[in-house]
């Protein structure tokens, strides 16, 4: 039950309340009405994508292409894989019986284009197969609704007495472009093969794939890790030959119950050694719940990039290169704490001293930015938020403080330096919110112990209204 | 006679010095170029293929500013020659700061990790990595099992390890270690700056800098400034820290009155 423009509706229907005369889209009191005792359920549109994205992964077994064809469908691109199976019949039977074990309802048929498999699933025979070039006959007898059309759209055609696809495939096609549009037009032709039409895949296919099927299924832990490196091995032999190296690398284990347990691990620099690799998902592998089982674990590359072949060193351990030390250990800490907490810190062109440094990848090429000067002090410790600073003293408008009380403590300021005034990036925003006094003045004071701080006030002396403000934005050290 | 005795003597200092060495090739040291330091110093400088641990007094347990600031001013001869790794929990270690002070940004991987336990055994994955030269990182404590642990890292490759005592997020201190198994332990404070005459403004960054601990050396106290900081000609290949004035008690060293540290 849904509810669409304030009115409960009925949003699907079981097969049993079909029977009774229920159909989607029925209001709520209707079919309350004509039976009393159903029970409905509210829809839950968000559940309903998480489990088709999970069906898509699965599929994944079949095919790396799958695309979900949102609210209820997924298109397998089975070009190249079917013979795996022994034909498309014999990849189609398959395909039904761990559906069919898994307990879910479902339809499916294989055809040339994505469109003629849609409106075969729909509304014709389960489980059909169209030939190579033959899906024109299967369509032919379909009404129009399957050509995936607005409603309006083919409502008015079959109100024009068109009940057909294939009589309007014989009709001339400029006056129906004409009447109908020009989206019934391409939508006729993808259905019929004539135009391509581009899938959304749910992961861009990769030619950097492998796969091991067990004919038993494995749920020992070491198991795991073995078919890790073997699956990694497989891979990276085939990456190594063509002289390639990944970034990275997503292991899938596929279960007997149906789930799909994805992990994924980045490196530094491109590579292709498969015991490194199976290194950094051995950590992972704990999180992995084997379940009843897993029965088949597939391995993929991704940003893939040419690497120059490189020789093994005979004198190695005596000067180490990069690849050898420092990118295994990036590689290692950045799998196990993320992303975002190794870093190399990159200068950024901007007046605003917290956005002058970034965090880059620690062998990302560094930038057009110029590099920070060194003339100007900066903090060695500098404060995410500044802390307040309280009963500041300066003699004059643009005097460095003479005291300031910071966490508590008193500070008299010995000798100072500033100010450096740093304002608001105007150039950035929008016209009219540039605003002349957001300005910071930057002081480099010294307290009578030798404590060096970096202080700043905002605002501006003399102003009523917005007394200036004093805070603690790093240490020196 | 007295020839033999002192041969003697010196084959015998070796076989200590190799038994204490346990098996592992002398390092080597890093001199601070100065024979007042130096002196006290076990091999005429600061041992490498160690650790030392830095700390600091008052507040700065709680920012460590001071002590990082001489750590990067300490370490930068060695960031000539590898990376160096920067492990911290709270990410407010300042990378054009430590630019300033003469610690290149492109030769530094900050890593910040979630807890003191994490942060530790980064550190020791950092020791023992090819190419890295040292670790600094940031830690409340460390007891004689974990101090081990770094040690037995830094002698894996002969990399040299900074930890700087720090309590990130203040709070109560945690008892403290009984011992240590760090080569040095240095106190770093900041210290008034002097500019040079007829000058104003703050002058080079001073330290009051004791060395607590040493093992084979003497401890001392001394008052160093990082001529150098902030100064784009500061490629001279000398150390970057001065030996400004000897400190006779490390307790009264930052109450000293000014004109007293003067050299």
């Amino acid at each position: 039950m849904e509810t669409v423009r304030a009115v409960r509706q009925l949003s699907a229907v079981s097969p049993e309340a079909a029977a009774l005369g229920l159909r989607a889209g029925q209001k709520a009191a209707d079919a309350l009405a004509l039976v009393p005792e159903l029970v409905t359920a509210q829809a839950e549109p968000e559940a309903d994508a998480a489990a088709l994205m999970a069906l898509a992964d699965w599929c994944v077994r079949f095919s790396p292409g799958v695309a979900v064809d949102a609210p209820d469908g997924l298109f397998l691109d089975i070009t190249g894989v079917d013979h795996l199976w022994g034909g498309e019949a014999a990849m189609l039977a398959d395909f039904r019986s761990r559906l069919c074990a898994n307990g879910l309802p479902f339809r499916c048929a294989i055809a040339d284009t994505p469109g003629a498999a849609w409106a075969m699933v729909r509304y014709g025979e389960d489980g059909a197969i169209a030939p190579p070039g033959g899906q024109a006959r299967f369509l032919a007898s379909l009404p129009p609704a399957a050509l995936r059309l607005e409603s309006e759209t083919w409502a008015q055609i079959e109100r024009l007495g068109l009940r057909r696809i294939g009589q309007i495939a014989e009709l001339p096609r400029a006056p129906f472009g004409r009447r109908f549009g020009q989206a019934a037009l391409t939508r006729l032709d993808q259905a019929l093969g004539r135009e391509k039409e581009a899938l959304r895949f749910r992961r861009p296919p990769t030619p950097w794939f492998a796969r091991l099927a067990f004919a038993e299924p494995i749920s020992a832990p070491e198991d795991m890790a073995r078919v890790t490196a073997d699956v990694a091995a497989k891979l990276c032999a085939r990456l190594e030959a063509e002289s390639h190296g990944a970034r990275r690398f997503e292991l899938c284990f596929h279960r007997l119950d149906g789930k799909a347990m994805a992990l994924t691990v980045g490196l530094s620099l491109p590579g292709c050694d498969p015991i490194r690799i199976a290194k950094l998902f051995a950590p992972k592998l704990d999180t992995v719940d084997p379940g009843f089982g897993i029965e088949v674990v597939t391995m993929a590359a991704h940003a893939v990039e040419a690497t120059s072949g490189r020789q093994a060193r005979l004198d190695a351990g005596r000067n180490a290169t990069i690849e050898e030390g420092l990118a295994p250990l990036v590689d290692r800490l950045t799998n196990r704490l993320g992303p975002e907490r190794v870093w190399r810190a990159a200068p950024v062109e901007s007046h605003a001293p917290e956005l002058a440094a970034a965090r880059a990848r620690p062998f990302a090429d560094s930038g057009e930015a110029r590099p920070w000067n060194p003339e100007t002090p900066r903090p060695t410790r500098l404060f995410r938020r500044p802390e307040p600073v309280e009963d500041v003293m300066a003699l004059t408008p643009d005097d460095p403080p003479t005291q300031f009380r910071w966490r508590g403590q008193l500070h008299r300021v010995r000798r100072a330096e500033g100010p450096e005034r740093i304002g608001e990036e105007w150039w950035k925003a929008a016209i009219d919110d540039v605003r002349t006094d957001h300005l910071r003045d930057y002081y480099r004071v010294e307290d009578a112990e030798g404590g060096r701080f970096w202080l700043y006030r905002v605002g501006l002396y003399g102003d009523a209204a917005n007394p200036p403000k004093w805070w603690m934005h790093g240490l020196f050290g | 006679m007295s020839d033999f005795r002192a041969g003697r003597l010196d084959a015998m200092r070796a076989k200590i010095a190799a038994v204490e060495a346990g098996g592992r090739g002398d390092s080597g040291s890093l001199p601070f170029g100065d024979a007042r330091i130096d002196a006290r110093l076990p091999g005429g400088g600061l041992p490498l293929g160690r650790w030392h641990e830095i700390t600091g007094p008052g507040m700065e347990v709680e920012t460590a500013a001071a002590p990082a600031a001489f750590t990067a001013l300490m370490i930068q001869p060695l960031a000539a020659r590898g990376e160096v790794v920067w492990v911290m929990r709270r990410d407010d270690l300042w990378a054009p700061g430590l630019a300033g002070l003469g610690l290149p940004p492109e030769r530094l991987i900050q890593v910040c990790a979630r807890d003191e336990a994490e942060a530790l055994s980064v550190m020791e994955d950092a020791l023992s990595t090819v190419g890295v030269t040292t670790v600094v990182g940031e830690a409340e404590a460390v007891d004689l099992t974990a101090g081990r642990r770094l040690q037995l890292a830094c002698e894996r490759r002969g990399t040299t390890g900074f930890l700087i005592r720090r309590r990130p997020f203040g709070g109560q201190a945690r008892r403290e270690a009984g011992g240590s198994a760090a080569a040095t332990r240095w106190s770093a404070a900041s210290a008034p700056s002097e500019p040079p005459a007829g000058e104003f403004g703050l002058g080079a960054p001073r330290f009051a800098v004791s060395l607590e601990r040493c093992r084979g050396g003497r401890p001392g106290a001394w008052l160093l400034e990082a001529a150098r900081a902030y100064d784009l000609e500061s490629t001279d290949g000398t150390h970057p820290l001065r030996l400004v004035a000897e400190l006779g008690d490390r307790q009264l060293a930052p109450a000293l009155p000014l004109h007293a540290n003067a050299a």
